[in-house]
């Protein structure tokens, strides 16, 4: 399965993946609605750097107790069976899963060819 | 028509009165002038009464952002910042980077107008619709590095932060505003406008999201556009060693200043070159929505900047005569925590250091003097000492101590760091800059010395040239895209202004922006008095040839530099005394 890999040392925290990833998923370009969020800052002389993507590890699939996420070489949530628990938001590591208009949402890594990826200006994403 | 892109929406902040109110953008002047550099001239023409005290409470102080503003395209994450300058009188426009642009235009904002005075030091915070004025506190008095990091802890990493240091505090006319720590508008001494107002620093979050006509067709033209223009080796130079790439070419060019201009070259150049900055590099930033990420993290000891950026290293090394590294970063990082702009505040310490050495008037600094230099940096944000003084800024100094033949300024904006006697078209680049002597208007050694692909050492066809480098720019930066993005064509910009806008734009629909754009900042500095006289060339230039490097020999003779002056008005259709006709003026309005 190809997960989405992140290089900090490559990254110059531009955001194009955030702008790119509401663009395609929300038809606007809104970054606080992106699936992902990686972007830098400085503080007290250091550069951080917050690193929030999904790793497609699994624990939404396992924690959803209406089997409303299913997880195959990408993540798909069923509307239908989705109740907005949040019990996938508490437990993902990467704090990357909201709940908005009543329904989880999860990076599909764009079914399997992420957008995130072809964006990146530095190859700072890649997906392998 | 009402067009994507932007959020047509202004926020107006009356200091004065404690008050803030949203009013919808003037799209007619979008229409005109587009966004950024452009549209806040415009505002400004609109605005401020012709006279005013650009310290006083009647001056506007604009961010301004551009239809590009967070939307991805590449290279588009800069902020405008525009008002009167107090250090020339001049309209001025100056161009910050980071990622406040794109707060701001998440917050819901194409603009931000600070108006009035605050009744006490004051910053202004701005969470999306969320608009309220507070004390400053014990901001006041901190350097911009420390306020910031104090504010940063506050607000949180969400927040973007405009801050100034003590200069903008203390109203001295170099004083700069930054962001992102290391970041700044420098020029034209936008600072103490802000320090006019009181308004210590602006802390934006912006949540929200910004609309484009199509976004299908945008979201894949942003990404071929990134990939295969973008991310060419003629841009991509920027990655690998940002702006100190030029202090090779400009050695090898005849265009490094060295001591107050007095000559060119300087054979210690390697040993404060990039390759010796980048060996302390500690991480890599670009701006938001940038493909390039020129920021180069650097630590040296105690001495840490973004950068550093050939200005500052050209200012504060060769012109300086300093070749010592940790002393030019340690200058660079001083300049930005007292809000001073590295360029200005250079220049005005090595014309004192100059006018020591030459025995005119003692400041009690000499060329080579770096520890000395950076501690002048806080006597002149602080107006402290001899810091009183050299806060006056090149041209005033010079007229009140002497040494006004080798004062390198035009209009009283200090020189940047590009020698003109081997780069003719730059003399007359800085003379017609909207602002002063400024090397972003148009760029001229990019095609007289790099490209070399005009004669560098004559009057000959530099009207057209300029003006061509200057209408270029003055569209670039009203679209807000950062000149780093060198192969941008008005094509392109055409092509993803109609992505962006949903109204059809084509090449010649740019040119003509940028036509407006020179014109319209022109109308406003007519209407505050200035013309051919005031188009001016320091004595140096004119009159002294350079001794040393490739444009040994060369001067510039006051009938070639009055040529190009002619060249140029008559491409602009200005009259023999660089004045715009009537007809001309109102046509921009």
């Amino acid at each position: 399965m190809k997960r989405l890999k992140f290089q900090k040392a490559k990254c110059i925290g531009c955001q194009l993946c955030a702008q790119i990833c509401s663009a395609k998923k929300e038809g606007v370009i809104c970054p606080s609605k992106a699936r992902i969020d990686i972007e830098t800052s400085y503080d007290d002389g250091k550069l951080v750097y917050h690193d929030n993507y999904c790793i497609l590890c699994g624990i939404c699939e396992k924690n959803c107790p209406t089997g409303a996420i299913k997880m195959g070489d990408y993540i798909e949530v069923d509307p239908a069976l989705c109740t907005a628990c949040g019990i996938c938001v508490e437990k993902c590591p990467k704090h990357v899963v909201k709940i908005r208009e009543e329904v989880a949402v999860i990076c599909d890594t764009c079914k399997g060819d992420p957008n995130c990826v072809k964006v990146c200006p530095q190859h700072a994403l890649t997906f392998e | 028509m009402t067009m994507t892109g932007y959020q047509n929406n202004v926020l107006r902040v009356d200091l004065s009165a404690g008050k803030s109110s949203a009013e919808p953008l003037r799209m007619d002047f979008a229409e005109k002038y587009i966004g950024q550099k452009g549209l806040a001239i415009r505002y400004l023409y609109e605005e401020l009464k012709p006279g005013i005290d650009a310290l006083g409470p009647e001056n506007k102080l604009l961010f301004t952002t551009g239809p590009f503003t967070g939307t991805g395209v590449p290279c588009s994450g800069k902020l405008s910042v525009a008002a009167k300058s107090p250090a020339t009188g001049t309209i001025n426009d100056c161009s910050i980077g980071g990622h406040t642009a794109l707060k701001i235009k998440y917050a819901g904002y194409d603009m931000l107008i600070f108006e009035g005075k605050a009744a006490e030091p004051s910053i202004v915070v701005i969470d999306d619709d969320k608009v309220t004025i507070e004390p400053a506190g014990e901001l006041w008095g901190k350097g911009a590095h420390v306020a910031e990091s104090m504010l940063q802890k506050r607000f949180g990493k969400d927040f973007g932060f405009l801050v100034i240091g003590p200069a903008g505090e203390n109203l001295v006319t170099m004083a700069c505003i930054n962001s992102d720590y290391y970041r700044q508008a420098g020029r034209g001494g936008i600072g103490a406008v802000m320090g006019s107002k009181n308004l210590k620093a602006v802390c934006v979050r912006g949540t929200g999201s910004v609309k484009v006509a199509n976004i299908d067709t945008f979201s894949e033209k942003l990404i071929s556009y990134l990939q295969e223009n973008v991310l060419l080796d003629d841009n991509t130079y920027v990655f690998d060693t940002g702006t100190t790439a030029f202090l090779e070419a400009c050695n090898d060019g005849g265009i490094l200043p060295k001591r107050n201009f007095s000559d060119t070259t300087d054979e210690n150049w390697t040993q404060y070159n990039g390759e010796v900055m980048l060996s302390k590099l500690a991480g890599k930033r670009g701006c938001g929505s940038c493909g390039l990420g020129c920021g180069n993290f650097i630590k040296w000891e105690d001495a840490i900047v973004e950068g550093p950026e050939y200005e500052s290293i050209a200012v504060a090394g060769p012109n300086a005569d300093v070749s010592d590294p940790y002393a030019i970063l340690k200058y660079n990082e001083v300049a930005d925590d007292m809000g001073l702009d590295t360029i200005s505040a250079g220049d005005v310490i090595i014309w004192a250091m100059e006018m020591t050495e030459k025995g005119i008037h003692d400041f009690g600094i000499r060329f080579g003097e770096a520890e000395k230099m950076r501690e002048y940096l806080g006597l002149i944000a602080r107006r402290e000492g001899v810091g009183a003084d050299l806060a006056l800024g090149v041209k005033k100094a010079s007229e009140k101590f002497g040494g006004t033949d080798f004062a390198m300024h035009c209009k009283g904006l200090e020189y940047p760091q590009y020698e003109p006697r081997g780069s003719w078209g730059m003399s007359m680049a800085y003379a017609v800059s909207d602002r002063g002597a400024c090397h972003m208007r148009a760029y001229a050694p990019n095609e007289e010395v790099f490209a070399a692909s005009i004669p560098p050492y004559t009057s000959e066809g530099k009207g057209e040239m300029v003006y061509g480098l200057a209408e270029y720019n003055a569209v670039k930066f009203s679209l807000c895209i950062c000149d780093f993005w060198a192969t941008l064509n008005y094509d392109i910009m055409a092509d993803l202004m109609t992505e962006v806008t949903g109204k059809e734009w084509t090449a010649d629909d740019m040119a003509a922006v940028g036509r407006r754009v020179i014109n319209i900042a022109r109308a406003f500095n007519q209407r505050e008095g200035f013309n051919r006289k005031d188009d001016t060339v320091p004595k140096r230039i004119v009159k002294e040839a350079l001794k040393s490097g490739p444009a040994a020999g060369q001067v510039i003779p006051e009938e070639a530099f009055n040529d190009m002056l002619d060249q140029y008005y008559s491409v602009m259709c200005w009259d023999k005394n660089g004045m715009m006709p009537q007809d001309l003026i109102d046509s921009l309005l």
